[in-house]
C-alpha cells in the first residue's frame, strides 16, 4: 500500500499589510507498488513507433530493437499494444479488427509483438493526431483499464493541417499520460513537448539511434514502476484568497495553474499523473488578504487526492509580523525554485528567439539564462548552455551566441529546460 | 495515548498534554488534606473539618467538557482536524489558549491567550452546584510569563486547588472565630495543594521555574470567602450600589497604594506589575490572605486575572464594565469582559470567572450555615 508525505517549506511571517504567500510543498510517495497491480484496476501501455518515410535504414533499425526492448520491461499481465504511426495510424499489435484493441501481456503475446514490430517498413507522411486518436480508442476498448501510458517515438515535424494535432491532444488530456521522445533533428522541440506537457510525461531528443534501447527500457521500467494511478494536487485556499499559481517545479517544471478542476468553490484538484516510489515539488503561490500584526491564518491546503481520498497535507501558513528579520527573509526552496522556473522561461524565449533570427533577444535570454543556471547550481543545464553559447562571465550573465552550434545540442539544451536540480532540504 | 482530560492524542511519553496541559500518566491529584483529617498536632486538628471517604454531601462535580469543537470564531465556519477554520483558514486557538467552563447555569468562565500574547499561562478552574446561589468555586491562576511550562504549571495549580475546594467550607466550632480560622485553613491547604502541582510539574534543573498567582472565591449562600496570593483578584459587584475589590493584590503597586500613592499612579508606574507574593518552587511565603463576607443585594461574584483587571482597576471601572453588557447570564458577561480586554489591547493573558447571585434564589436556609451543623449547599 503505497504512503505518501506532504512537507512544507516556506516563509509564513508577512509584514503588515502583506498578502502574497509563497510555499514549496514537497510529496513523497513510497511503496507505490507495480502498474496495475494495486487492485484499483488495470494498467495499459502502448508504444507507438514513427513509421514514416523519413525513417532512415538505422533509425529505424534501432527504434525497431528499442520498442521490441521495451516490451521485455511491460510486466506481464498489464494489458498492451503496439501502433505504427505514419499519416495514419496502424495497430500493428494485437491485430484485430474488431473488440478489445489491447490484449494482456505474457511470453506469447511479447514474442508475437515483437515480429510485428519487426515488420515494420517505414513509409509515408507523419501525421501525429491520427496516432494519439488511435491509442485514446485502444484504450477505451478495455474497460477495466484505469491506468494508462503511452510511449511515443518520431522523428519527423507533424504534417497536418494546424489546430488538427492541438484537437487531438485535447482529447487525450485527462485520459492517457505520454512521455515522448524525437529521434534526431528534424522534429519540432515545441511541438512534442506540447503533446508531453498536456499528457503529464517527459519529452526528450535521441541524437543517435545508439541510445535509443537504453532510453525506451528506462521509460517503460518507469512507468510500470507507477503503481499509484492518476492521483491529483488537491489546493484549498480560504474564502477572499486568490491562488496565484500552482506550479510543479520538481523534477520538472510545469505550470498547472490552468488545469484547475473546481472541486468546491475554495477548492481545486491539478492533474498529477501516476506516481512511482518518488519526490515531487509543487511551488504554490496564493495571495489573502492581509490581516493585523500577530494574527495567524492558514493560506493554503496542500493535499494529494486519490480519486475522493486525501491521502497527505501540507499547510501554508500566513502570520502578520512586524519583525523584518522574519518577515524579510525568503525562504531557500522558495527562492531556488523561483530561480528555476525562470530559467526554463530564459532557455525556451532564448532559443525561440535565436530561431527567429533576433540574436540581441537570444543573446540576452541565454545570458539570464547562463547566470540563473550558476546560480541555482543546474549543472546540466549550465553544460548544456555552454554548447550554444561562449561565456565571457558567468555571474553577470554576459554571452556570445556560438558561430557554429549543432542542431541536436540545441534541441538538448531546449528539451532538458524544464529538468530542475534540488538543493538540501531543512524544514521551515 | 489519549490525554483523560481533553481526549487530544499525545505521545506515550508525554508528561502533559499539549492541549489542555493536564498532566499525564498519574491520576489527578487529590492532596490528602481534601478529604483526611489534618495531623492530631496541628493546632486545628480537632475542629470538625468534614472528613468524608466517599462522594460527601455538597461534592460538586467537574464542569461537562465542551462537546466537540467550538465554530470559527472570526466566520463561524467549522473547524478542521487541523484546527484552521475549513471556510476561512482562521487558526481555531487551541484548548489551552481559550477555554470556557459553564458548571451551572449561574456560574461561568472564560480564560483567553489574549491577542497580544503567544501563549496562555493563565488557568481557571471552576465548580457549582445545580442550583443557582448554592455553591460555587471560582480558581484563577496567572502563570509568571517569564518562566518556562507556566502554562501547564497554572492549569495543574488550579485543577488541584479545585480539588481542595470541592466539598463545602468547614464551619468551624461555632464561633465565627472559630469559622474563620477553619476557613482559612481550607483555603492555606487548597494554595499548597496549587502549590505541590506547580513544582511537581517544574523540570528540577530549571533554572527558572514556573510560577504563578492564585485567586480563589467560594460563594455559600449569601456568604463569599475569598484567598489570594500575588495579583489576581476577586470583586464583589451587585446590580447598584457599591462595587467591592474584595482581595488585596501582594504587588508593589498595592503597596505604594497603602503608602498613600494614588491608585492611577502606582498601577501604571515602573513597577505596577511586580508582585510580592507567589507560587511556586522559588516561592516563599504561600499563605494566602483571606477575607469573607455576606451579601445582600444581586450581583456578581467576579475573579479575575489582571489581563482584565488592568484596563478597569478600580471597582466602580469594573462594575462600570459589567454593568454595561447588561446580560445576567454569566458565559455571556465572561465572553464579553474577554472581549473587552482584547479590544482594549489584549496586552496579557485574560481570564474572567464569574458567579450570579439573585437573592430571590436564596431562601432563609441559604443565610449562613448554622455553626457546627452540616454546610447547607441548597
Ligand atoms: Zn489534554
Ligand atoms: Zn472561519
Amino acid at each position: 500500500m503505497a504512503e505518501f508525505s506532504a512537507s512544507v517549506y516556506q516563509n509564513e511571517f508577512l509584514p503588515d499589510g502583506g498578502t502574497d504567500v509563497n510555499a514549496i510543498v514537497t510529496i513523497t510517495c513510497q511503496g507505490a507498488g507495480t502498474a496495475g497491480q494495486s487492485g484499483s484496476g488495470g494498467a495499459g501501455e502502448i508504444i507507438i513507433v514513427d513509421t514514416s518515410g523519413s525513417m532512415g535504414p538505422a533509425t529505424m533499425a534501432a527504434a525497431k530493437d528499442a520498442a521490441q526492448a521495451a516490451l521485455a520491461e511491460i510486466v506481464d499481465g498489464t494489458w498492451f499494444a503496439v501502433i505504427a504511426g505514419a499519416d495514419r495510424a496502424m495497430l500493428a499489435y494485437p491485430q484485430v479488427s474488431s473488440g478489445p484493441g489491447m490484449t494482456k501481456m505474457d511470453a506469447q503475446a511479447r514474442q508475437d509483438a515483437s515480429a510485428a514490430i519487426g515488420r515494420f517498413v517505414g513509409s509515408g507522411g507523419t501525421a501525429i493526431s491520427t496516432w494519439l486518436d488511435l491509442a485514446g480508442q485502444l484504450f477505451s476498448s478495455v474497460t477495466e483499464i484505469t491506468q494508462r501510458h503511452v510511449l511515443l517515438l518520431t522523428d519527423g515535424e507533424n504534417r497536418e493541417r494546424p489546430g488538427r494535432l492541438d484537437e487531438a491532444i485535447n482529447r487525450a488530456t485527462g485520459y492517457y499520460q505520454a512521455d515522448c521522445r524525437g529521434a534526431g533533428t528534424d522534429w519540432q522541440v515545441a511541438e512534442i513537448r506540447r503533446i508531453a506537457q498536456a499528457l503529464l510525461g517527459t519529452v526528450d531528443i535521441i541524437p543517435s539511434p545508439a541510445e535509443m534501447r537504453a532510453q525506451f527500457q528506462d521509460i517503460m521500467r518507469k512507468a510500470m514502476a507507477r503503481g499509484v494511478a492518476d492521483a491529483s494536487l488537491r489546493v484549498w485556499t480560504p474564502q477572499g484568497a486568490q491562488v496565484l499559481f500552482v506550479r510543479q517545479v520538481s523534477p520538472t517544471v510545469e505550470d498547472l495553474s490552468s488545469r484547475r478542476t473546481p472541486v468546491n468553490p475554495l477548492t481545486g484538484d491539478y492533474p498529477t499523473g501516476a506516481w512511482a516510489d518518488e519526490s515531487r515539488d509543487y511551488h504554490v503561490a496564493i495571495r489573502v488578504p492581509a490581516k493585523a500584526i500577530g494574527q495567524e491564518q492558514l493560506a493554503a491546503r496542500v493535499q494529494l487526492a486519490l480519486g475522493a481520498d486525501v491521502v497527505t497535507q501540507g499547510l501554508v501558513k500566513a502570520t502578520w509580523s512586524n519583525n523584518s528579520e522574519l518577515t524579510t527573509r525568503i525562504d531557500q526552496q522558495v527562492a531556488h525554485y523561483t530561480g528555476q522556473a525562470e530559467l526554463a522561461d530564459a532557455i525556451q524565449e532564448g532559443l525561440a528567439a535565436k530561431a527567429a533570427g533576433d540574436e540581441a533577444t537570444a543573446t540576452t535570454k541565454l545570458g539570464r539564462a547562463v547566470q540563473l543556471a550558476a546560480e541555482t547550481g543546474n549543472d546540466e543545464a549550465t553544460s548544456k548552455l555552454r554548447k550554444v553559447v561562449d561565456v565571457d562571465n558567468e555571474k553577470e550573465g554576459t554571452v556570445r551566441l556560438k558561430r557554429t552550434i549543432e542542431k541536436a545540442d540545441e534541441m538538448a539544451l531546449d528539451t532538458a529546460s524544464t529538468k530542475t536540480t534540488r538543493i538540501r532540504k531543512e524544514p521551515s | 495515548m489519549t490525554c483523560p482530560s481533553c481526549g487530544s492524542t499525545v505521545p506515550d511519553s508525554a508528561r502533559f498534554c499539549e492541549s489542555c496541559g493536564a498532566q499525564l500518566g498519574q491520576p489527578a491529584v487529590v492532596p490528602a488534606a481534601a478529604g483526611a483529617p489534618p495531623p492530631a498536632d496541628h493546632p486545628l486538628g480537632d475542629a470538625p473539618i468534614s472528613a468524608p471517604t466517599r462522594k460527601p454531601v455538597g461534592f460538586l462535580a467537574d464542569p461537562p467538557k465542551a462537546a466537540g469543537r467550538r465554530p470559527c470564531g472570526e466566520c463561524g465556519g467549522e473547524v478542521g482536524p487541523d484546527l484552521y477554520c475549513l471556510a476561512c483558514g482562521t487558526k481555531a486557538p487551541s484548548e489551552r489558549d481559550h477555554f470556557e467552563e459553564q458548571p451551572a447555569s449561574w456560574v461561568a468562565g472564560v480564560c483567553d491567550k489574549a491577542i497580544g500574547k503567544s501563549r496562555n499561562e493563565d488557568a481557571m478552574a471552576l465548580l457549582a452546584g445545580e442550583a443557582p446561589g448554592s455553591r460555587a468555586v471560582l480558581v484563577v491562576l496567572d502563570g509568571v510569563s517569564n518562566s518556562v511550562d507556566s502554562d501547564v504549571a497554572s492549569l495543574a495549580g488550579a485543577r488541584a486547588a479545585r480539588e481542595v475546594l470541592r466539598v463545602p467550607l468547614p464551619a468551624g466550632m461555632g464561633t465565627p472565630e472559630s469559622r474563620d480560622a477553619a476557613v482559612r485553613k481550607v483555603f492555606a491547604n487548597a494554595v499548597a495543594a496549587a502549590n505541590t502541582a506547580i513544582v511537581a510539574v517544574t523540570d528540577p534543573d530549571s533554572p527558572n521555574p514556573a510560577s504563578a498567582t492564585f485567586s480563589a472565591a467560594v460563594l455559600e449562600g449569601r456568604r463569599i470567602s475569598w484567598a489570594n496570593i500575588g495579583d489576581s483578584r476577586s470583586y464583589w459587584i451587585p446590580d447598584s450600589g457599591q462595587p467591592l475589590q474584595l482581595s488585596v493584590d501582594d504587588s508593589v503597586a498595592q503597596e505604594q497604594i497603602e503608602s498613600g500613592v494614588a491608585r492611577e499612579v502606582a498601577e501604571t508606574g515602573p513597577q505596577a506589575h511586580a508582585i510580592t507574593k507567589w507560587l511556586g518552587r522559588d516561592a516563599e511565603d504561600i499563605v494566602p490572605s483571606v477575607g469573607s463576607r455576606e451579601v445582600e443585594a444581586s450581583g456578581w461574584l467576579l475573579t479575575c486575572s489582571d489581563g482584565l483587571w488592568n484596563y478597569i482597576s478600580a471597582p466602580e471601572a469594573m462594575a462600570a464594565q459589567v454593568r454595561a453588557t447588561g446580560t445576567t447570564t454569566p458565559l455571556d458577561l465572561a465572553q464579553a469582559l474577554v472581549a473587552f480586554a482584547n479590544a482594549s489591547g489584549g496586552h496579557d493573558n485574560i481570564t474572567a470567572a464569574l458567579a450570579r447571585v439573585d437573592v430571590s434564589d436564596l431562601g432563609q436556609n441559604d443565610r449562613t450555615p448554622t455553626p457546627g451543623g452540616v454546610p447547607s449547599d441548597g
